[in-house]
């Protein structure tokens, strides 16, 4: 059963991606009252790039086509150890988040290199934004592990998520986790409101600008990273809020799980819809609201293991 | 211990044929050699002792009032001396390069390597000292051998009052450590550690905690934690880069070696004591995090981020004393050996970074990165080596920052018996040090991509290519140690299993504890494995695809045809708009001149991140000196109540000061 459940999230990793992609583009559409592109385009656009020959720029060095491999095989690791079916994962061991969070973190520094390697202002000013940002957004996610890991006393990502269901303190710490993951998940597939994929001004713009330089291969190896990442901090949100343990209804977990994460997309959907991507100054108070809540959810759980 | 003594007495002969009246070639040839004897004779002991063999002892007789001088060579000591000579004597090799511009001139080179041979000189006495007496000699050879090390370009009276402020700063520190010393003397009558340890172990109290305060004191002005860096930027922009390599790789973790060891003289540390160094770290690590955002100087920006990795090596040794004092060796076991793992860690990619920048400044002569970029092209091995060492020390898979830190993160999360607000402080501490990590990486990427990436941004400076091999392979060496200690991370487990099972030793039961970690290891060192093998096929999968190779074109420029290298984002533009929501902790200096009428001639903006630390020190002395003048001005000297309020004052704090150490008097 374990072989089938290591299938099943290696094919979550490989068609989420794209399934996402497509639901929240449905959902803009939608809401813009346009029929929209296919729920598969994802997939059609990523094929169109592969077969295209790229044009680099004269500046970048081997580093730029490295870069986008890099962060591709990164993105893809961290989404293969993240739970995203609750309380499994592939690879599981003490401590593996730590493995989850600084791998994404070599995709970023990656990523940064690559947009800082062919010169242009814009991809450096894309480049310092996301580094800042990414400042901000990290200690959150250790802060909700820290939170986690009081809670239900266990050491690997897997049994964090997964335990947490157990706990005393679900019903209330649950909202502020999601919030925490939902606003990670923004800022980290640049999503609305942190950043805006759909607009056109390189001035705006935080992860579309580092890429405007790539191109074919690289720019769907890109692409399918950033999404890669939405779907890991999709999962998250869905093996937080999913009710049942892969291990004793693997069925029913798989099946909700997969729903979850298509809600996660609506519902990313629907904030891009209906608000405005955020001013640059006020990004990092917005992130901040991710470490607010993670910290509030401690002080939950301190005040309740001490009654 | 044969060994021991031929290789001071190597270190020493070889330290005076420098000085002889020689061609430089030879005098660096004759240090260099020196060096290689006494490292290899060195290694002959240190590292049967290192991996788990009987201590080395033993003593010379001296004459009074010393009597005698005991070396005795643990595991610890061993641990450090095993990396500590062959990195010197790198650096040594590096120094070759560096200086082979002098070697022709009427310059004296050999000094310089004379003083290299006392750095090494100074590891094994201060490694292997088992007495107070050959300790303090070996601490302040190193200090003294480092100033001059570091004034090397002493005509320059900006390296000369860099220079003198690390030798004030190293001296004050020297202060504590005296004092400390003083008070453990006068308790066990006696200059040897094992009777110092049994004093300390025995009596936990008001008095101990003061010796702690103080040695931390002391030593946290060795290793150049926060607030007492203020030396250190300036010496490292001021030093030549592999003196600055030595100074925050090798020398300066022997601040973090006497805390070691004086942990373990100390027995069972109290639990405060942890806690103390956890918040004394971890301020550490995060100020001088923020601190390398706002460099334009690359050697200040490395500089900085010294005082953030020791604060990471805290951090450990924090958790370690937790460990002790809760008796959880498993946590003692994570603490201590992601301290000492993360120290040697540090030793090899800082290096690498200073040798990455020599290399830059040889080549280019500045190292202002506003005026640098396009690097890579012309350095691909400098800059292929800068890049290794940034992801490392951004503590990043799947080289060896990660490892370290990875072993501090375990024990920032372990599940041992602690109460519940501990789990949560110590997840805290978590946040911060992945803050930490983002920040270093923040600095790291602006500073390599300014640099080495995108187009050249000063016409003017000379041309060039590569450094000489002489820096090269140095560099490399490093680079390839912070590849093996990241993809084997077991090698540097073995590496540092027994000095931390010294300290195991204290707790109770610390059989198993070591196990753990080697399986958590070996899953990391096997994911960091398969993670670049895999990039690896990729990329090499990648460049056989022919009919996808790109065609080459500008820039996008986003509709602007003409762009030039001026046009490119500057270090300034990477990190100000982050500096700026932290300028309570860091001073920006901004200087402006605005443009001013329809065709303005001269109008600037320089902005300059000064340290906040040295600021405010040197506005205390300014004021007190003022303050101090006023005050003389007032008191007529020949008036006999001044000296007898003076008297007075003099006895009450020496009186308050021996009540508040001792207790009230039998």
């Amino acid at each position: 059963m374990k072989t089938t459940l290591q299938v099943i999230h290696w094919l979550f990793v490989l068609a989420m991606p794209i399934l996402l992609v497509g639901v929240v583009n449905r959902t803009k559409s939608w809401w813009a009252g346009r029929k929209g592109p296919r729920i598969l385009q994802f997939a059609y656009d990523l094929q169109r790039l592969l077969g295209k020959r790229p044009v680099e720029s004269a500046t970048a060095t081997p580093l730029f086509r490295a870069g986008a491999y890099v962060v591709l095989v990164s993105a893809v690791l961290a989404t293969g150890m993240a739970p995203m079916l609750g309380q499994f994962a592939p690879v599981r061991f003490p401590h593996d988040f730590v493995v989850v969070a600084y791998t994404l973190g070599l995709a970023r520094i990656a990523l940064m290199v690559s947009a800082m390697d062919v010169g242009s202002s814009f991809e450096g000013m894309g480049t310092a934004r996301e580094a800042a940002f990414s400042t901000y957004a990290e200690p959150a996610l250790f802060l909700l592990i820290g939170t986690a890991g009081a809670a239900t006393g266990m050491t690997s990502f897997a049994d964090l998520i997964g335990h947490l269901h157990n706990t005393p303190y679900y019903a209330i710490i649950v909202a502020p986790l999601v919030l925490c993951l939902l606003i990670l998940l923004q800022a980290e597939a640049a999503r609305v409101p942190v950043d805006d994929p759909l607009t056109h001004l390189e001035l705006t713009m935080i992860h579309e600008v580092m890429i405007l330089d790539h191109s074919g291969p690289e720019l769907a190896a890109m692409q399918f990273a950033a999404a890669l990442k939405m779907t890991l901090y999709a999962g998250l949100i869905a093996a937080l809020v999913n009710p049942f343990n892969p291990l004793t209804s693997p069925a029913a977990c798989v099946l909700a799980s997969f729903g979850l994460m298509l809600a996660v997309a609506l519902v990313v959907g629907c904030v891009e819809s209906l608000t405005a991507r955020l001013p640059m100054r006020w990004v990092t108070h917005y992130l901040l609201i991710a470490s607010a809540a993670a910290l509030g959810c401690m002080v939950v759980v301190g005040l309740g293991a001490g009654n | 211990m044969n060994q021991l003594i031929l290789a001071v007495l190597a270190l020493v002969i070889g330290a005076g044929l420098c000085l002889l009246n020689l061609d430089n070639r030879v005098r660096a040839a004759l240090g260099l050699c020196s060096q290689a004897i006494a490292m290899v004779l060195v290694w002959s002991v240190a590292v049967p002792v290192m991996m788990g063999g009987p201590d080395v002892a033993g003593g010379i007789s001296w004459a009074y009032p010393i009597e005698a001088v005991h070396f005795r060579l643990d595991a610890l000591g061993a641990f450090f001396l095993s990396w500590s000579l062959p990195m010197t004597l790198l650096g040594s090799v590096y120094a070759v390069g560096y200086l082979r511009k002098y070697f022709s001139g009427p310059r004296h080179v050999g000094v310089h390597f004379a003083l290299l041979n006392m750095v090494a000189l100074s590891f094994v006495l201060v490694y292997t000292g088992d007495e107070v007496v050959s300790f303090l000699f070996g601490w302040e050879v190193a200090a003294l051998a480092a100033w001059q090390l570091v004034i090397w370009d002493y005509t320059n009276s900006k390296v000369r009052f860099a220079g003198f402020n690390y030798l004030v700063s190293t001296h004050v520190g020297l202060l504590f450590l005296v004092a400390a010393l003083m008070i453990l003397y006068t308790h066990s009558q006696s200059w040897a550690f094992g009777d110092i340890g049994r004093w300390m172990s025995g009596h936990p109290g008001t008095l101990r905690n003061v010796v702690f305060l103080l040695l931390v004191t002391s030593f946290g002005l060795k290793s150049a934690f926060f607030p007492f860096h203020s030396w250190l930027p300036r010496a490292h922009a001021a030093a030549p880069a592999h003196v600055s390599a030595l100074m925050s790789g090798v020398i300066h973790k022997a601040g973090l070696y006497a805390l070691l060891r004086f942990t373990l003289l100390a027995g069972k540390p109290d639990e405060w004591m942890g806690w103390f160094l956890i918040a004394f770290s971890v301020t550490s690590a995060v100020i001088g995090g923020l601190y390398t955002v706002g460099q334009r100087d690359l050697k200040r920006l490395l500089g900085y981020s010294s005082t953030e990795n020791v604060g990471i090596a805290g951090i450990g040794i924090g958790i370690g004393f937790l460990g002790l004092s809760w008796d959880s060796p498993a946590l003692a076991a994570l603490g201590f050996g992601g301290g000492l793992l993360h120290v040697l860690n540090h030793a090899f990619f800082k290096c690498q970074l200073f040798y990455a920048a020599g290399c830059v400044y040889q080549i280019k002569h500045v190292i202002d990165m506003e005026r640098l970029g396009g690097l890579f092209k012309l350095m691909p091995v400098t800059g292929a080596c800068f890049i290794i060492g940034g992801v490392a020390i951004s503590a990043l898979p799947p080289f060896n920052g990660f490892a370290s830190e990875f072993m501090i993160y375990s024990g920032l999360f372990s599940n041992v018996g602690m109460g519940i607000w501990a789990k949560l402080t110590l997840g805290l501490v978590a946040a911060a040090l992945a803050f930490v990590g983002a920040v270093s990486a923040l600095s790291i990427t602006r500073a390599f991509g300014v640099i080495f990436l995108g187009n050249a941004r000063d016409p003017r400076l000379p041309e060039g290519r590569e450094a000489s091999r002489w820096m090269l392979v140095p560099m490399g060496i490093h680079a390839l140690g912070t590849v093996v200690l990241g993809v084997v991370p077991v090698v540097g487990f073995a590496l540092v299993a027994h000095p931390v099972s010294l300290f195991l030793h204290a707790a109770p039961a610390g059989g198993g504890a070591l196990d753990a970690v080697v399986g958590i290891l070996t899953r990391i060192g096997l994911i960091s494995g398969a993670l670049a093998a895999v990039i690896v096929t990729v990329l090499w999968l990648r460049s056989r695809f022919a009919a996808l190779s790109p065609r080459r074109n500008q820039t996008w420029g986003c509709g602007y045809d003409l762009p030039n290298a001026r046009m490119q984002y500057t270090g300034a533009g990477f990190s100000t708009d982050f500096s700026q929501r932290f300028r309570n902790i860091m001073v920006l200096l901004k200087r402006q001149k605005a443009p001013v009428g329809y065709f303005p001639r001269d109008s600037y903006v320089i902005t300059d991140c000064v340290d906040a630390v040295e600021r405010r020190l040197y506005n205390v002395i300014d004021h007190g000196d003022d303050t101090a003048v006023e005050l003389s001005e007032k008191m007529r000297e020949d008036d006999p109540r001044l000296a007898f309020s003076a008297g007075l004052a003099a006895i009450v704090i020496i009186a308050s000061l021996v009540l508040l150490a001792e207790g009230a008097l039998q």
